[in-house]
């Protein structure tokens, strides 16, 4: 059984960088009593807040908002990548995340090399990978192109390598950012019913989207988001 | 990856181990590092063992005449000191760069650090591996004689991994959050250079300046190439790479404990 479960979860971002928090700048400010401190303050951007979410098995969850208003934070806080500042975060069930299609492909690397690799990453055997490894390429339509370095690709391509293999692997709960709308048609449909075999395996599909014709054919929950909480329910 | 995943009650040791007992992830990486780095170069990794043997035949004779040496004594002496001192910069400097070149895949999902640390050090180990076949020919060419305290090397090279990895996960932390140590750790990278003895003997070293031996690099580099010359390390280097290697140790889980859920804050 899959389950997701957040109470009262925050992430805040320290923001660091423009020379706001170098190593100069601390020991300046430890070595002058802390004069300089205005300077090394470091900004603090409240990305996530007061969010309580549950999740289910069945579950499909649209997040809508504006840019910037939490909806991709909140998917990398469900994958696991940001460990909330306060609350309590739990989850059970394997993650198959597609927050960034590029996020963890090497550009030198043929299309099969990517596979073999993210297919590691994502906690399958070597095996399990040359298992799959047929149908991922079947899977992504790219032909001849699968023996060829990822640079060549297009975004198009890219995004359809990378939603073969992560959709390919087992898993539970399903955390996609909106990028299907990269793929050409046919493409789309293929994904969008890979999408519904995987929800319904008694997964969990959380997806962020701008496009409500998207959202209301695939979601059964919607949360609507603005500044880094949640505004409403539906 | 793993099935309940939740922010509470989860131990540094078990993080630690969730990524160290991943080999095929982290070797797999390590290996398509090496192997794209060099994917359309017509010699690939081989320029590593090429432009290592250039470095050391150049600098042999050169080395020995202005030393007055030998070369059948010095050479050996050189080309180990080279090829190790090698590794160790490499390691140390990859090291602070463990985690922010690995960002790619931290920022896509849940990754124990420590994955990351040893790929970085797979890497080079697979360098490494390219470069001390050199000593070979080396150690043929100037008639080395090897006795079974040539063995002493193994427990040698298991401690220099451990410090590596220790070094790596307290360096990749440090350098993720101040950008500046990676610079600091490269430039004392190049001063230890002549601190150590890679291309001088240790004892024409004066009696007053023979406190620089203390340092761990000086005391790890003996204890890796006394034995492969025939030799018998001192005693007190053992002893003082203990120490060093439990100091790695408590400040790297001192701060792997405290702050590896921090460090994709940091990137």
């Amino acid at each position: 059984m899959a389950f997701i479960s957040l109470k009262n979860v925050a992430v805040n971002f320290p923001i660091y960088g423009a020379g706001a928090a170098s190593l100069k700048k601390t020991l300046a400010a430890s070595v002058t009593g802390g004069r300089f401190g205005k300077e090394t303050g470091v900004t603090v951007v409240q990305a996530l807040s007061g969010i309580n979410i549950e999740l289910k098995s069945g579950d499909r969850l649209g997040l809508v908002g504006h840019n910037g208003a939490g909806k991709s934070t909140l998917l990398r806080t469900l994958a696991g990548v940001y460990e909330p500042s306060s609350g309590e975060f739990t989850r059970q069930g394997s993650v198959a995340s597609l927050i960034d299609p590029s996020l963890g492909i090497e550009m030198d690397a043929t299309g099969i090399e990517n596979i073999m690799l993210r297919g590691l990453v994502m906690g399958m055997s070597k095996k399990a990978v040359d298992r799959l490894t047929d149908e991922i390429c079947e899977f992504s339509g790219l032909g001849e192109y699968v023996n060829m370095p990822v640079r060549t690709y297009s975004t198009g391509m890219m995004m359809r390598l990378a939603f073969s293999i992560s959709t390919s692997v087992e898993a539970d709960i399903l955390l996609m950012d909106e990028w299907l709308s990269v793929g050409d048609a046919e493409f789309t449909e293929k994904a969008e019913q890979r999408m519904r075999d995987v929800v319904s395996k008694s997964g969990i599909l959380v997806l962020a989207s701008h496009s409500p014709d998207l959202i209301a054919k695939e979601c059964n929950r919607v949360i609507h988001m603005e500044h880094g909480r949640i505004v409403e329910v539906s | 990856m793993s099935q309940v995943h939740s922010n509470l009650h989860r131990s540094a040791i078990s993080d630690w181990w969730e990524g160290t007992r991943r080999t095929d992830i982290w070797w797999t990486l390590a290996w398509f590092d090496i192997v794209l780095r060099y994917r359309r170069s017509m010699l690939g990794p081989l320029w590593l063992t090429l432009s290592m043997g250039v470095m050391i035949s150049g600098m042999g004779p050169l080395y020995a005449s202005l030393f007055g040496t030998k070369l059948n004594e010095f050479f050996p002496h050189l080309a180990l000191g080279v090829i190790f001192w090698a590794f160790f910069s490499s390691v140390v400097t990859d090291a602070c760069n463990a985690f922010v070149g690995s960002s790619n895949y931290l920022k896509q999902g849940y990754f124990p650090i420590s994955l990351f640390v040893w790929r970085s050090l797979a890497r080079n180990l697979i360098q490494f591996a390219h470069q001390i076949v050199l000593y070979v020919p080396v150690a043929l060419w100037a008639g080395i004689s090897l006795s079974w305290s040539a063995l002493l090397v193994v427990p040698a090279f298991l401690i220099l991994i451990v410090n590596a990895h220790a070094l790596g996960l307290l360096l990749g932390l440090v350098c993720t959050r101040y950008r500046d140590v990676t610079q600091i750790v490269t430039s004392v990278m190049q001063m230890l250079m002549f601190l150590t003895p890679v291309f001088w003997v240790p004892s024409s070293l004066p009696e007053r300046a023979k406190y620089i031996l203390w340092n761990p690099f000086a005391q790890m580099l003996d204890l890796l190439r006394t034995p492969l010359m025939g030799g018998v390390a001192d005693a007190h280097n053992w002893w003082g790479i203990l120490g060093w290697t439990a100091v790695s140790i408590i400040a790297s889980t001192l701060l792997f404990a405290k702050y590896r859920r921090r460090v994709v804050y940091w990137l």
